[in-house]
């Protein structure tokens, strides 16, 4: 046998099961690994997420863990919020910034204990938690290569689960986080605002996962998906994802591309008063000089999706742009989520409008819908938060 | 346990620290300096050897003492006494034809002129010009800008700026053409353009990396050498040796009401809803203060704090600062006065340089690069006794020597034995130029960077606390986003050497940051 190195893009533990499944051969590269796009086709695949369940690869998911006497302060260091309220066997949405206060990367935080996080992200972040870790008592390890892990969402998904043995997670509550069995941990997180689970396992066990549920699943509708199908979902569900709503300022070449987690309006997940933690003088800075852009939900006119649409007050003067924009098929309104220069879109929100190109039939059309400025995720369901959870 | 509430305290009684401790007392704030040792002063002390000998510990001449930190703080008044001379730069030619550099000319021993008296004269000229045009940025906080165009304080911070601006333009177009050429070159090139490549050559180069980590040919050469000839270029001998400096330093922080607490270690800064609000002591005791001023290196003032204080951008900063010293003191007591080949006893009472030519001091520094000592050193030495009998009796005398290019890092490290090859390889240099000095030698007293370090705490024993290097100087001295003195929490100072403008015996820092302190409304 010859030796075979990886030089392109590289398989995820889960990719023998997921090349089967795939007829849409749509791969795309998520953090160096093959990831489907789409295996079947995006609308059975995003119906499937709402109506049934799904199991979606996240194992290119960078995953780090901060253990240690130190770990809660090097947690706390990197991210804004208060990691000391975060109980053990939780988990919490978290954002870090770089010194100016500029998003570097957002991502979950998961709990063991005082002395053991996990953190899971996009962008790759060793050597920055290194650097954060430096002059601490704690141990950074990187496991995106050791740990597979598989999103299991939708609301048959309590339902499969019990049919795979696994009814012991009936009592999480959303972003609880347990070991379930000896090496499965399952959290009840995920990226759709729906019911669901996510499952970490050691890479060697992964296949195995796999196919534990895939027998269960058969009965509650159970489908592979990839990532677009489950991108209309994150929207709906008003998620912010890195390189789309924001730029990860480490990544971002230009000046001025960065925003705070103000900006994103994630003000309520900046703890001010936990001692200080990196960008927090640039962020009280920021407050008290003012936020430069305003990331909000909107709703538009219509139904083209608007994705990448410049917005105008009174139809005049550009304020914004949608940052991700789609049909939403489940509340059947055209949704997005859009960044407007401050004051647009929180001190000023009515006139607001989106400008759509519409190709009808070989002629381009250029219309101005109406934009609302929306609070609340877009797609709301109660079986999301219901524990335990309600046989489908 | 004693608690005392100041207006400020400051971290170190260095010439910096007591400098800023005198201009808050001047404004009516109640301070108290904490140092470790068991004197005031710093580098600038003055150690005591067998028999009861004075010598210049670690710093020996005074180059660049501002004339403003003299005046404000009183130096040299009966407030606090300092009496200095002026000495020639004597740049030693092992046939006797040295180089004596006097109120910035170029001369012979014997008093005619240097055959490059003249080139030299106009290097010189331009050299000291320059110097001036940036002297300008000394004795304020460095621009930071940051305000944008609408702030007043960015705006004053231009007006200055502009004033820089035009009096490069007033220069004329020659100068101000070869002032933007040569201010980030290498100070060998420069040189060597205008004159042979000998002791005079060689003095000048020695000058541009004194306390440096670096050779003539290293880049920004030219501008440490500018900073060295800041204040014209001479350098001055107190009497009664550096502690003298200092013990003037000390009596104006004194005279303007600063407390000075000695002996005492600080483990750390306090630090309380991200405003300093005072020290603990290494014997546990607090004592709190609106604001803290750490005259220590930038790094160990960051550890004071805690480096949970600092993003973490500007701990790997600090991280990553060049402050390896390079720079070790041979003190010699010798039982009588040496004679120099060609060298009357007034010019043997000058500072002397072993520095015969750049390319001398270029390869003098090669060694270092790898961690060894040199083998044909750099010296600057000077003989206090012979200007100034009252430090030794008997006819007995002290050399302070400043041995260049000598690793912090020493890769064999610094024990015993390194520290005798040291003394050795100084003396066989001095030997070259003073046949028979080994033989006068009664005690010989070595301290290598790293002795410099545990004894004064500066980063690598580093003279300037930090390299004088173009990355680390101005609005990036220490790091970038810290020159203003502000160091991390509110209420926290850095007023040492790290600081702008940077090292030696200039007390701008201590100065400049207290006045910043004050500007800033934190007290």
């Amino acid at each position: 046998m010859t030796k075979h190195v990886p030089i392109g893009l590289i398989e995820t533990p889960f990719h023998a099961r997921l090349e089967m499944l795939s007829t849409a051969k749509s791969w795309t590269n998520w953090a160096g690994f093959i990831s489907p796009a789409a295996l079947d086709t995006v609308e059975f695949e995003y119906f499937a997420i709402r109506n049934q369940c799904t199991l979606f690869d996240i194992s290119p998911m960078h995953k780090y863990r901060i253990t240690g006497p130190d770990a809660l302060k090097v947690v706390n260091r990197l991210v804004t919020r208060n990691a000391a309220k975060l109980r053990d066997g939780r988990v919490g949405y978290v954002l870090w910034c770089d010194e100016e206060g500029m998003v570097i990367d957002d991502g979950t935080l998961f709990r063991f204990s005082e002395t053991d996080f996990r953190l899971c992200c996009q962008e790759p972040m060793y050597t920055w938690l290194l650097d954060t870790a430096w002059g601490f008592d704690a141990e950074i390890t990187d496991e995106s290569h050791g740990i597979a892990a598989l999103s299991l969402q939708g609301p048959t998904s309590f339902s499969l689960l019990q049919d795979a043995g696994l009814g012991a997670v009936a009592d999480m509550k959303p972003f609880d986080w347990s070991e379930i069995e000896p090496d499965l941990w399952v959290s009840r997180t995920g990226f759709t605002g729906d019911l669901g689970y996510e499952l970490w396992v050691p890479n060697e066990k992964a296949l195995e996962l796999w196919d534990r549920l895939w027998a269960a699943g058969g009965h509650w509708g159970l489908k592979a998906i990839g990532f677009e199908a489950l991108n209309i979902c994150r929207i709906e569900a008003g998620f912010i994802a890195a390189g789309f709503d924001f730029q990860p300022v480490h990544t971002a070449m230009r000046l001025g591309r960065g925003r705070s987690p103000l900006e994103l309006g994630f003000a309520k997940m900046v703890d001010f008063t936990k001692g200080h933690f990196n960008g927090r003088r640039a962020l009280l800075k920021q407050q008290q000089t003012g936020l430069r852009y305003h990331l909000r939900k909107i709703d538009i006119g219509g139904f083209k999706p608007a994705d990448g649409a410049l917005i105008y007050h009174k139809k005049k003067k550009e304020v914004g742009h949608v940052t991700s924009g789609v049909w939403s098929p489940t509340t059947k309104r055209n949704i997005a989520l859009a960044e407007f220069k401050a004051p647009y879109a929180e001190g000023i929100t009515d006139d607001l409008w989106a400008e759509v190109y519409v190709n009808e039939e070989g002629q381009w059309d250029r219309r101005l819908v109406p934009v609302s400025i929306e609070d609340k995720p877009f797609f709301i369901h109660s079986r999301a938060r219901a524990t335990p959870p309600r046989p489908f | 346990m004693t608690t005392a509430t100041y207006d400020a305290i400051v971290i170190g009684a260095g010439h910096n620290g007591l400098a800023a401790a005198a201009t808050l007392a001047r404004k009516g704030k109640s301070v108290c300096v904490i140092e470790k040792n068991n004197t005031a002063g710093g580098m600038a002390r003055n150690t005591t050897l067998a028999g009861g000998i004075e010598v210049p510990e670690i710093a020996h001449l005074l180059y660049n003492l501002h004339p403003k930190v003299k005046k404000e703080l009183g130096l040299g008044t009966s407030r606090a006494p300092l009496e200095v001379q002026e000495l020639p730069a004597v740049s030693l030619s092992a046939d006797g034809n040295h180089a004596v550099i006097r109120n910035g000319r170029a001369e012979l021993p014997d008093g005619r002129p240097h055959p490059e008296a003249e080139p030299f004269a106009e290097l010189m000229r331009r050299l000291t010009l320059f110097a001036d045009l940036l002297g300008q940025l000394s004795t304020k906080s460095p621009p930071s800008l940051e305000g944008g165009l609408t702030s007043l304080e960015t705006l004053t911070e231009l007006a200055g700026l502009a004033k820089l601006g035009l009096d490069l333009k007033r220069m004329g177009k020659k100068d101000m053409r070869e002032f933007l050429r040569v201010l980030l070159s290498n100070a060998y090139d420069l040189l060597l353009d205008d004159l042979e490549d000998g002791p005079l050559a060689g003095a000048l180069a020695a000058d541009a990396v004194h306390g440096a980590y670096a050779g003539p040919r290293s880049p920004g050469t030219v501008f440490s050498l500018m900073y060295r000839l800041g204040q014209g270029g001479g350098a001055q001998l107190p009497m009664g040796g550096m502690g003298a400096v200092s013990a003037a330093f000390e009596k104006a922080a004194r005279a303007a009401g600063a407390e000075i607490r000695t002996g005492l270690g600080v483990a750390r800064v306090l630090v309380e809803g991200d405003r300093a609000a005072g020290v603990v002591l290494e014997d546990g005791s607090e004592l709190s203060a609106r604001t803290v001023l750490s005259n220590t290196g930038p790094m160990p003032a960051m550890m004071l704090a805690g480096a949970e204080h600092y993003d973490t951008e500007m701990v790997r900063r600090m991280r990553n600062q060049r402050c390896k010293g390079a720079a070790a003191k041979v003190n010699l007591v010798l039982s009588g006065a040496p004679e120099f080949t060609g060298l009357s006893p007034k010019l043997a009472a000058g500072r002397l340089l072993i520095a015969p030519s750049a390319t001398y001091v270029e390869r003098a520094f090669n060694p270092a690069k790898y961690g060894e000592l040199p083998e044909n050193p750099v010296i600057e030495a000077v003989l206090p006794s012979l200007s100034d009998p009252a430090m030794t009796a008997g006819g007995q005398h002290v050399l302070s020597a400043v041995v260049s290019s000598v690793p912090y890092g020493l890769e064999s490290g610094w024990d015993e034995a390194a520290r005798s090859k040291l003394a050795s390889v100084t003396l066989a240099a001095l030997e070259k130029y003073a046949p028979g000095i080994g033989a006068l030698v009664t005690e010989a007293q070595v301290l290598s960077p790293a002795c410099i370090e545990a004894r004064t705490g500066a980063p690598g024993g580093h003279w300037h606390h930090a390299e004088m290097g173009i990355d680390q100087i101005l609005t990036v001295r220490p790091a970038n986003g810290m020159a203003q003195y502000r160091f991390g929490p509110e209420g926290y100072y850095l007023c040492g050497a790290g600081a702008h403008p940077g090292g030696d015996v200039t007390g701008l820092a201590g100065r400049n940051s207290a006045l910043q302190l004050l500007k800033d409304g934190v007290l």
